[in-house]
């Protein structure tokens, strides 16, 4: 936790360091946005003190004065803007980055979508951005208010700033110490309101199982006690944002009354009526502003800013440096392989030992669940396993050059792009010759002449989910790999169209392994390896006709519901 | 009801903190109408000599309630919003809970009601308090203007359309620019939603790094985008910081004009330079009407839902019975047309037909997941309607061909006695697979469409009852595990009523109801259907 959050921090000064030329003219032109602050009482102070004596042409000078001193802070702030944005667009930038980068690493890691990124990316990076503009410009405003009002009235009679600098640094200091505080109910307060979201995402998804099972009240219990958390937490907020009331009314309108009690004594020591109005200008158009600025805005957008920007850096790690890809051959071999999901869990792949040499065809069958999926992940270095070897061609396979093997699961990654860039995914730069073959080959023509050709642009939402099958076959065809395995990678196509691609592949120099969604496709192979969960055997389908009831089961399901096929 | 009525029912449920926010808000907004004119006074005291502190005393008994009403403010308008948005988020989800499945929305959309809407819409306590009491610093301003001295006031009035005009150009320059920003941003979040989509793919061809590459292309043109808008920021800002000074300028220069003939005091000056600052003061009314309209935008996506009526449940009870379930002249959604089905108590029917002809509301009718249009719905000859919420979902159970799960573990999702229900459901084995076997959260098993379809049916078989409605309930799993399945279904001895695609479900059940255009054609036992060539057409034959 601590971690992301200095994490953030060093983001945050990064962000400023990085561009140090930008943030000195940010600072420049944000001084010259506040010269009608140091200038506004001391014109008042001019101007009043020349009618009252009557002299128009001096008190218009002092007004004039003023309309300068506007005009000149007018273009400061209009000019403050072009650096702000070349901190903060870089900075905004560097956060998408980091977002997409994290997601899509940490998406590789887990093979789970993280369904939070998006919302990271459109929603907090947003965030961030316009708060931390807004912190840099509340930042910005303070100071050189703060200051243009305090040269102002130091200008204007020395002695005042005794009255006007002790309750500004009490009330200061008193809004310091409440902003550590200010901070954890923020956070608390986000993590109450993504709590909620989550159990209206569940809740939503599920109103009919929650019907039938009765659940109502359970759920509803449930979900209020988030409710009531959140509540309370917005509560607690509020009173703090009360809290920062005193401070503003110590370190904003405490001077105004001390200025005004000290009033009298300041004529008796020399002050003309100019000089009393322009002090109490100078604290009511500069320093109470500017405390004002200061507290409302770090208390709003500047706790918005600590702690979106925490769920943004906590969110996505950063990604594992990569490995050298060491290319060896392509043959496949576990050596007693043991692999569990879990310390508690019991192992989905149990001393497994399996060569798979260039040229073979094999087939894994066995029940769902049973770690056929395991089995291939294992295989291309996506897990690793806890006992035993996967090496491919004799490197370890999660150091083995990518492009030696493919791996095709069931749900095809297909993209936004045209045809071309779906196709050459795994081989960049490939002749259109080769993808045209390849299109051939396993049967996407029609698909292909459908979506206008290789420049053809695809949507993915468009295609069936059997169309979006067929795109990532035809891209592992024309790949590189030695080695490609199918995981259920048919199970949208027919039967006939399931055995044109895998006839495709297995006429295909290399090797290949089918996870089979159905029987037949075990049929197809040279070798079958059946999986049961705590055993596996290894044949030919004769042979394991004979020796293995599971396959003989399997196989007898198959043929007897063959009349009424259990294809689906 | 409609969205406004929703939106007084929300001011209402802010309760103590809203009438609290009223007083307090008002007196803060006396108190800054009265403190520039009291100042003056002071002032004037003071430069005339007086030692009189009476009216700096005012000024600062005036400052101190205006400080106490902005705490209270502060404290009022969070914790009745806080307070608004609970009753509300309570209200919506007991609400849809009473719906159920008919509440008929898509999850994603239930979803952004009940969290976004539910914090839109209680805005409108606070909101609507806050907009009302904002009108009165700007109204009061040019009023006291006009009191203070005409002239001022005639001054402030030429010189204020002038800020409205600055203000609606912000509106209109700023949208368009936004808008191709947001576009840009929408282009990177959609390539990055397909990438996810595709990890499994990604992560076999050891392609993060370029997958990062393709989802930032558009990141240059966000950044162009984002420059943009900063442009157009700087433009109005440039403007915007020039309409107030030269406001209270020329209220000033015409105030000294004033003070030099006497018509006006020196405190005066000072006071009319506030009222100026106050009188042009009307963001805070701007911001509230927006809010407010941000509230009845939220309570118009929350009142249709409000608006339907929840399911009624009788007070009636079961008799003691098999478990016979009889439909009679049952229609529904325009797909079931006068459907007569009896399942006899213990019996196992399997309901076949073609895809949307009618199913899947058939089982939701049994357990009262639907209502019919038309006809009733008999449980061992009591009418479903009748019966007590609890007495009715004891009685029936379901599973699902997409289940979802409840719970914090696995074993609390099952219910019941979990392991010897997964055990007839085949779930065991993978079960104790997972990174904490039972103990592991649904939320974050990584389960296939075949194990989670066997854990709604461990489900179901913890569930007791008796009568279990099985939909499409094994449609994921493979043909063994379904055959094991089967057998733990043909030897339960509660009536069940088993919605079927494949010809092994439909020949192990006792009868097979055949929907066909709405009504039962034919129900009877599979293999005296088998030789009707429409009936074997029904799989696929």
């Amino acid at each position: 936790m601590s971690d992301h959050r200095a994490r953030s921090r060093r983001v945050l000064v990064a962000a400023l360091r990085r561009r140090p030329r930008a943030l000195v003219a940010f600072g420049l032109w944000s001084a010259l946005g506040a010269v009608p602050v140091l200038v506004f009482g001391r014109s008042v102070a001019g101007a009043t003190d020349a009618f009252l004596a009557h002299r128009a042409g001096p008190a218009l000078a002092w007004l004039g004065v003023l309309a300068g001193a506007a005009v000149v802070g007018a273009v400061g702030a209009a000019r403050a803007y072009g650096p702000l944005a070349a901190v903060v667009e870089p900075f905004r930038d560097a956060l998408v980055r980091h977002v997409v980068r994290g997601a899509v690493h940490e998406s590789v890691r887990t093979e789970r979508a993280d369904d939070g990124a998006v919302a990271r990316l459109t929603q907090q990076v947003e965030i961030v951005r316009d708060t931390f503009a807004g912190l840099l410009n509340i930042v910005q405003g303070f100071v050189f208010t703060l200051a243009g009002a305090l040269v102002g009235l130091l200008t204007l009679m020395p002695v005042t700033l005794l009255l006007v600098v002790p309750p500004v640094v009490a009330g200061l200091g008193l809004f310091l110490g409440l902003v550590g505080r200010s901070i954890r109910r923020q956070r608390e307060l986000i993590l109450a309101e993504e709590r909620i979201a989550e159990s209206a995402t569940a809740l939503a998804g599920g109103l009919r199982d929650i019907a039938a099972c009765g659940a109502e009240d359970a759920v509803a219990a449930s979900a209020g006690r988030l409710i009531d958390a959140q509540a309370a937490a917005a509560r607690s907020m509020a009173r703090l944002a009360a809290g920062r009331t005193v401070a503003l009314a110590v370190g904003g309108r405490l001077p105004l009354l001390l200025v005004l009690g000290a009033a009298p004594w300041l004529v008796r020591h020399g002050a003309t009526p100019g000089v009393v109005l322009g002090s109490l200008t100078y604290v009511l158009q500069g320093l109470s502003p500017a405390l004002a600025t200061i507290i409302r805005g770090v208390g709003g957008s500047g706790l918005r800013l600590a702690v979106t920007l925490d769920r943004v850096m906590s969110a996505a790690g950063t990604p594992p440096a990569p490995y050298p890809a060491r290319s060896g051959g392509s043959e496949l071999a576990l050596r007693r392989v043991t692999f569990a999901y879990g310390p508690e869990a019991e192992p989905v792949v149990d001393a497994l030992s399996l060569r798979v040499p260039d040229g073979d065809h094999l087939a894994i069958v066995g029940p769902s669940g049973i770690g056929k999926s395991t089995l291939s992940r294992l295989a291309v270095g996506l897990l690793t396993p806890a006992h035993g070897s996967v090496t491919l061609g004799g490197v370890p396979a999660a150091e083995a050059d990518p492009s030696v093997r493919a791996l095709i699961p069931q749900e095809a990654y297909v993209f936004g792009g045209t045809l071309r860039e779906n196709l050459s995914y795994l081989r960049p730069g490939a002749s259109d010759h080769a993808l045209d073959r390849a299109v051939a080959a396993v049967g996407a023509g029609p698909l292909a002449e459908r979506l206008g050709g290789l420049d053809g642009t695809v949507d993915p939402a468009a295609l069936s989910a059997g169309e979006r099958q067929l795109v990532a076959l035809a891209r592992a065809y024309v790949s590189p790999a030695r080695l490609v395995i199918l995981d259920e990678a048919t199970c949208h196509l027919d039967a006939a169209a399931e055995e044109r691609a895998e006839r495709a592949f297995a006429a295909r120099p290399g090797a290949l392994m089918v996870i089979a969604h159905r029987m037949t496709s075990a049929r197809r192979a040279r070798r079958i390896l059946v999986l049961d969960g705590t055993r596996a055997w290894l044949g030919a389908h004769e042979d394991l006709l004979e020796d293995c009831p599971l396959y003989r089961e399997l196989h007898g399901h198959w043929t007897t519901e063959g009349r009424a096929p259990a294809v689906r | 009801m409609t969205a406004s009525r929703l939106v007084i029912r929300t001011v209402r449920y802010g309760g103590v903190w809203a009438s609290l926010l009223a007083v307090t808000s008002l007196l803060q907004a006396g108190a800054a109408l009265v403190l520039p004119a009291v100042l003056g006074r002071a002032v004037d005291g003071v430069l005339g000599g007086s030692t009189s502190l009476t009216w700096p005393l005012v000024y600062a008994g005036l400052v101190a309630i205006s400080m106490t009403g902005d705490a209270l403010t502060e404290l009022s308008t969070g914790a009745g919003t806080a307070v608004a948005t609970a009753r509300l988020r309570h209200l919506f989800t007991r609400h849809v809970l009473g719906l159920g499945p008919s509440a008929g929305l898509p999850p994603g959309d239930l979803t952004s009601r009940a969290v976004t809407a539910t914090a839109d819409t209680a805005y409108a306590p606070s909101a609507a308090i806050l907009a009302a009491t904002a009108v009165v610093p700007p109204l009061g301003g040019v009023i006291a203007l006009v009191l203070l001295d005409p002239w001022l006031a005639l001054t402030f009035a030429l010189g204020l359309p002038a800020i409205v005009a600055l203000l609606r150009s912000f509106v209109r320059d700023t949208s368009a620019v936004v808008g191709r920003y947001l576009e840009a941003q929408s282009r990177i979040a959609t390539r990055l939603v397909e990438t996810l989509a595709g990890s499994r793919t990604v992560a076999a061809a050891g392609a993060a790094e370029r997958e990062t590459e393709r989802v930032l292309a558009p990141l240059p043109e966000l950044s162009a985008q984002g420059h943009a808008t900063w442009r157009i920021q700087a433009t109005t800002a440039g403007r915007s910081t020039l309409a107030v000074p030269f406001l209270q300028l020329a209220v000033l220069a015409v105030a000294g004009y004033e003070l030099a003939h006497g018509r006006l005091t020196a405190g005066g000056l000072l006071a009319g330079a506030q009222y100026a600052g106050l009188g042009s003061d009307i963001g805070p009314v701007i911001a509230q009407l927006g809010r407010l309209a941000r509230a009845r935008a939220g309570a118009a996506r929350l009142a249709p839902v409000l608006d339907r009526p929840m399911s009624a449940y009788g007070p009636g009870s079961l008799p003691g019975g098999p478990g016979r379930l009889e439909f009679r002249g049952v229609s529904a959604a325009s797909v079931l047309d006068g459907v007569n089905l009896v399942v006899p108590g213990g019996g196992a029917v399997a309901v076949v037909g073609r895809s949307g002809g009618g199913k899947s509301l058939l089982a939701a009718l049994a357990g009262r997941l639907a209502d019919p249009d038309d006809g009733e719905v008999l449980l061992d000859g009591v009418p479903l309607p009748s019966l007590k919420h609890a007495e009715l979902r004891e009685a029936v159970g379901y599973a699902f061909a997409r289940p979802a799960l409840f719970g914090d573990t696995i074993a609390e999702a099952i219910g019941g006695d979990a392991e010897t229900a997964a055990r007839a459901a085949c779930a065991d084995a993978f079960i104790r697979r997972l990174p904490l076997g039972y103990r592991t959260p649904p939320s974050e098993a990584p389960l296939s469409g075949g194990e989670l379809q066997r854990l709604g049916l461990a489900r179901a078989f913890a569930h007791p009852g008796r009568v279990l409605v099985l939909d499409d309930a094994t449609s994921s799993l493979d043909t063994v595990t379904e055959t094991q399945v089967g057998d733990v279904l043909t030897r339960d001895g509660r009536t069940r009523l088993i919605i079927a695609h494949r010809v092994g479900t439909a020949a192990r059940a006792d009868l097979v109801a055949w929907l066909d255009g709405g009504t039962v054609r034919a129900c009877a036992p599979h293999r005296e259907l088998w030789s009707d060539p429409e009936y074997r057409e029904v799989f696929g034959e």
